[in-house]
């Protein structure tokens, strides 16, 4: 009658590898050594050990930036405050250095904490309100931006420890140092969204928020808690960027933190996230985030110039999003 | 006709705004003086634009990220044109027009054909056009701009009217008749205020978004262009900090972000109330920063007060 | 004999894995009032979508007047002369009410601008043919949900409309507001209108409907009958079906227990008043009433996803405060199955085992909050197994599996938690024979080994055979309690007679 565990007790090889190969992620990880190869076909820098370390850093930023955006999108929401969240906390651990003069382990601590309490910000007036994550991000990242150059005034803290510097600065077999928080921090996600009973609770209520209400998820609190750690998430890309920059500069993600828009969107979408919500890829946003770096790299390698790169970005999103619609169409009219 | 007033959509905004300038000018004469009153229509007359060209996707409940990217890469092609290629000016500005309209054409195609969200897509765009602007710019502004647009952009018609209020003023009267008269205006709010009914009516969803989108285009690119000829410059840089103003004067000016309902009046005042805090905070040497801090918490109360107001008015429905 | 203005003959309508339609025929004439009768899942929305060109018929044929037509979208079957007035407003809620019923007009035109003395001129004829008093010019938003159904029904009767549907249309109505309605539908007969009344309040339609049609289970269990030869007690038959022979009636144990859940005197947010109610350890209580008496409502109540503004709950005797489902389940060891799988009872998107394993994560996670697979699968998978679940895998996404199999996964969570109260809302709607047949006797167990049951349903044979005492519920009030003897006939008649009873008070109310 049942068939619930019959087919967990059979071994099919053939099918299991086949549906492994068909999986988003593996299709990203061929898609990154596919242009890998194309780039040191074209420039045979493209491997050398200076290129690997800077495109290692960068995507162990970038990386984070994905992550960062795929906490909120799990619950259903986005934020477009990442960025601004990201260099506030940013900031207040240069002015805890340079001007407390705090021990920097401290100041990192205290950064990341200030970030998720920006982010928990974010929830709550989301949940209170009841008004969209967009509209309420959208203001919050004008708010905090504008209250943090307000406080600054704008100025650029270059009292960064050497010990914090030459970590962004390390390399450890070949690749960036600064590799190492993004892997334990996507190690750490992997075992939040599958093997923890907040990370499941944050899936579900955003997948359904009625359905997991009912089945006693407090939706709310997780929606908070969503933001908090994107928050975190963001606040840790940004201390990734002042260890790379060697200072904690206001501009560093653009005008309020835009400029890390598209890239915080980029690694989850390709990997697969559902933007409504209750499906996200930890392995899947680190991939597309590591793509897009190979792909930013390569054409800078051969030239195309910087200014290109955004463009070809943009519509690498929009052609990741319009192949997902066409993938969707073609399973749903083979089950049919 | 109080009661005509009161119950219009553009009456609190209409109040707060003039409240606004009262108190502004009792602490600051100089809020009254001819120069300052130029400045701030200058700054109205590109600002409705940039708001009108996202109040006219919020009608039909969408958002589009990509209208300062648009204006910007509208506005280095039209002094491209003109320095590179040494155009009229009027030709220059013609093609500037239609490379908006394209761009939000092309947002519309891809919104209304695959039915992927708004957000996304115009995510997506905003790169691509604000990439276009840079390759095409290498970051460096345009300078050579001609006299004749030197002038259009920075005299005055008559006292302290700036000639830009003149295309700003036409276009608002369009809107406005658009919005109100026209079958195709009402398109939008239906499909905005109930999608699902608007189709069983026979009106088409997608045509209705492609429509929406090139308009919005077609206005970012007007902004773009009018912003040129008032800077006296093709700053590459146009377009980047439009986003929060874009979305505040309409919510201020009472437009549900849901769709369905916006009033171009409305969002006319929201952008002076917007251009005069500004303009205040300059008038007392606060810090110019201050404006982000004022422009977010005015976005999140005014989107509280909506929705408050709307659910108040879907109470009062039921009774 | 007026002529017949729409037909429908045997259509079938399918859908994967459930036959929602089978062979149904139904004749509506002008100048008369059709009833389409049924209870929840047996067919009606599915017909009526039919009619409108949402759906295409899988066989048969639809017939406007004597031409066969073939819809394929809303317009076509507008164009065809027919109109529908659904549950849910259809209009712009920004819009006037004289746009609102333009509005196909506004779609073929683009630039010409509109004028709007116009249109209030064209829609006066029409306002005021309905006896309705409202300015043409007035925004939608500020009419009452009456004012706005008659709105609906002017904007279809100016679209040419010959066939008009009526989906509930007096579900939120007063009953003032009602009766304002049938003047205006009467009128609409005289003038020749053909009209289909869906409705579940069966006074109603035996006053104002010339004919019924009366579904069950997807198929016709009554075809055009002359309502002048059937009582109410024929409805409700045709509706509910005849005795069932499997109906075993319940003999429970249930006399010595404990109370398990208490209300006393509660009321809610949401419009109850002074319920009283009491299920004991090993009792199967029946939460009878007809669509929109209140009985989900309550249920949300007790999981505290509604506030109790007064009286009290006890659980085990003890008076408890329960704020949220949280505490409902963690706290308590309350569990609610929803009536509406698909966007309360369950995730679609999500894996079996993640929806079966949902009340459980917290119990699973060790300190840390760490939750291994196999610990909820340990939990899990022995009901899912006990409710012979089939699916290929635990992975398997839900909304791929059959209606019987989500509904199994519904209730296999609650099952999971291990809940000593389990509320059971429309357990059985759209799901297969077979799959009702394992329900019903899991709810047995169930309350055997000592689970206090409240049982909602609009299915009487499932109710007689279930339930140890039937409460009836009508209008956000328990009208009745009647102890359950398992004889089909007697308990049909009593659980009626309480509804009965409600509305006679009504009418007498009304008159005096």
């Amino acid at each position: 009658m049942s068939l619930v565990t019959s087919d967990a007790r059979k071994p099919v090889r053939g099918p299991e590898l086949m549906r492994l190969l068909l999986t988003n992620e593996f299709g990203l990880l061929l898609l990154i050594v596919v242009f890998g190869a194309l780039f040191y076909s074209v420039s045979s820098g493209f491997l050398s050990s200076f290129n690997l370390n800077s495109m290692s850093r960068a995507a162990a930023i970038n990386v984070m930036i994905g992550f960062s955006m795929m906490a909120v999108i799990a619950t259903g929401g986005l934020s477009l405050a990442v960025g601004a969240i990201g260099v506030c906390s940013a900031m207040v651990c240069g002015w805890l250095l340079q001007e407390i003069g705090l021990p920097w382990p401290y100041a990192l601590v205290a950064a990341i904490a200030t970030g998720a309490a920006l982010g928990a910000i974010n929830g709550m007036i989301e949940v209170k309100t009841r008004l969209h994550s967009f509209i309420v991000t959208l203001a919050t990242m004008s708010l905090f931006f504008g209250i943090m150059i307000f406080l600054t005034q704008a100025q650029t803290y270059r009292g960064i420890p050497a010990s914090f510097v030459s970590f962004g600065r390390m390399k450890v077999m070949g690749l960036s140092a600064t590799l190492g928080p993004t892997l334990v921090v996507a190690v750490a996600l992997i075992v939040l969204y599958n093997f923890t009973r907040v990370g499941k609770e944050m899936l579900a209520a955003g997948a359904k928020p009625q359905a997991a209400m009912l089945s006693g998820v407090r939706v709310g609190r997780m929606i908070v808690l969503a933001h908090a750690i994107s928050g975190g998430l963001a606040a840790i890309a940004a201390l990734l960027l002042v260890a790379r920059n060697g200072a904690a500069i206001p501009s560093m993600a653009g005008q309020q933190g835009q400029d890390w828009l598209l890239i915080a969107f980029l690694g989850p979408v390709l990997g697969g996230a559902v933007l409504t919500g209750g499906k996200i890829s930890v392995v899947g946003a680190f991939l597309g985030a590591v793509l897009v770096t190979v792909l930013s790299n390569g054409l800078l390698l051969m030239q195309i110039g910087d200014f290109w790169l955004q463009a070809t970005l943009g519509a690498t999103l929009l052609l990741a999003v319009l192949l997902d619609l066409a993938r969707r169409k073609f399973l749903e009219r083979r089950a049919q | 006709m109080a009661r005509l007033i009161s119950q219009s959509d553009w009456a609190t905004p209409m109040i707060v705004a003039v409240s606004l300038g009262v108190l502004i000018s009792l602490f600051n004469p100089a809020f009254l003086s001819t120069f300052n009153i130029q400045v701030l229509l200058e700054a109205v007359s590109i600002n409705v634009l940039i708001a009108l060209s996202q109040m006219v996707i919020i009608a039909i409940g969408q958002m589009n990220l990509s209208v300062g990217a648009l204006g910007g890469l509208a506005a280095v092609i039209f002094a491209g044109l003109m320095e590179v290629f040494g155009l009229p000016p009027i030709v220059a500005g013609a093609l500037a027009l239609g490379v908006g309209l394209a761009g939000g054409f092309l947002n519309g195609l891809l919104i209304g054909l695959t039915g992927i969200s708004a957000f996304v897509i115009t995510l997506a765009t905003l790169s691509i056009f604000k990439g276009l602007n840079l390759a095409i710019t290498q970051a460096q502004p345009f300078y050579e701009i001609p006299d004749a647009v030197k002038h259009f952009g920075n005299a005055t018609l008559f006292g302290p009217f700036p000639i830009i209020f003149v295309p700003a003023a036409l276009i608002v009267v369009l809107l406005v008749v658009f919005f109100n008269r026209l079958p195709v205006g009402r398109w939008l709010l239906a499909v905005g205020g109930n999608a699902h009914s608007a189709e069983l009516s026979g009106i088409s969803t997608a045509k209705t978004v492609v429509i929406a989108h090139a308009i919005s285009g077609f206005l970012a690119a007007c902004a773009g262009v009018l912003l040129v000829a008032r800077l006296q410059l093709g700053q590459p840089t146009i377009g980047d900090d439009w986003l929060i103003m874009s979305f505040a004067a309409p919510i201020i000016g009472g437009a549900i972000l849901a769709g369905g309902h916006v009033s171009t009046v409305a969002t006319v005042f929201g952008v002076l109330i917007v251009a005069q805090i500004t303009q205040a905070l300059v008038l007392f040497h606060i810090d110019p920063f201050f404006v982000q801090v004022v422009l977010g918490l005015m976005i999140l109360a005014a989107v509280s007060v909506n929705q408050w107001r709307e659910l108040r008015m879907q109470r009062a429905g039921q009774e | 004999m007026s002529k017949i203005a729409f037909e429908t003959r045997s259509v079938s309508k399918f859908f994967p894995g459930v036959k929602a339609l089978q062979g149904v025929s139904m004749q509506m004439r002008g100048g008369s009032i059709h009833a389409l009768l049924g209870e929840n899942g047996a067919g009606k929305s599915t017909l009526i979508k039919l009619i409108t060109g949402v759906y295409r018929p899988d066989e048969g044929q639809l017939f406007a007047g004597a031409e066969p037509v073939n819809f394929t979208r809303p317009h076509d079957a507008i164009a065809a002369g027919v109109g529908v007035v659904h549950q849910e407003r259809n209009l712009i809620p920004r819009f006037s009410v004289a746009e609102n019923m333009a509005l196909s007009q506004l779609a073929d035109r683009t630039i010409a601008p509109i004028d709007y003395a116009a249109l209030n001129e064209q829609a006066e004829p029409w306002l005021d043919m309905l006896g309705l008093d409202v300015e043409p010019a007035t925004q939608v938003s500020r009419l009452s949900v009456a004012q706005m159904q008659m709105v609906e029904i002017a904007k279809a009767l100016s679209q040419q409309t010959r066939v008009l549907l009526l989906d509930e249309p007096t579900a939120s109505l007063t009953p003032m507001e009602s009766k304002a309605l049938f003047d205006v539908l009467h009128r609409l007969r005289d003038d020749g209108v053909s009209m289909l009344f869906v409705s579940h309040k069966l006074e109603e339609v035996k006053e104002i409907c010339d004919t019924v049609s009366v579904l069950r289970d997807g198929v016709n269990a009554g075809e055009n009958i002359a309502m002048d030869n059937l009582e109410r007690q024929d409805l409700i038959r045709l509706m509910i079906g005849r005795e069932q022979n499997d109906a075993k009636p319940r003999h429970g144990r249930s006399g010595e227990q404990s109370v398990a859940l208490e209300l006393k005197d509660v009321s809610t947010s949401l419009g109850h008043k002074g319920i009283n109610l009491e299920v004991k350890r090993h009792e199967i209580v029946g939460l009878y009433g007809l669509v929109g008496a209140g009985r989900t409502e309550l249920a949300k109540a007790i999981m505290g996803a509604a506030a109790i503004t007064e009286g009290e709950v006890l659980r085990d005797g003890q008076t408890v405060e329960i704020d949220n489902p949280t505490d409902a389940l963690h706290g308590h060891r309350i569990g609610y199955v929803s009536e509406n799988r698909k966007d309360e009872g369950l995730i679609l998107e999500h894996s079996v085992l993640e929806n079966a394993g949902i009340t459980i994560w917290r119990k699973s996670a060790n300190r840390l909050g760490w939750l291994t697979g196999a610990s909820v699968k340990k939990r899990t998978v022995p009901f899912l197994e006990k409710l012979a679940v089939k699916t290929p895998s635990l992975n398997q996404t839900v909304g791929n599996l059959s209606g019987g199999n989500q509904q199994k996964i519904a209730m296999a969570k609650w099952l999971a938690a291990g809940v000593k109260v389990l509320i059971v809302d429309e357990p059985t709607v759209g799901i297969d024979v077979k799959s009702k047949a394992y329900l019903h006797e899991l709810l047995h167990e169930l309350a055997n080994d000592g689970t206090a049951v409240l049982l909602i349903t609009s299915d009487l044979p499932e109710m007689i055979s279930l339930a140890d005492r039937i409460l009836v519920m009508d209008e956000f009030v328990i009208k009745g309690d009647v102890k359950n003897t398992g004889d089909y006939k007697t308990m049909s008649q009593s659980v009626m007679e309480h509804i009965h009873h409600t509305e006679d008070e009504l009418r007498r109310a009304k008159a005096s």
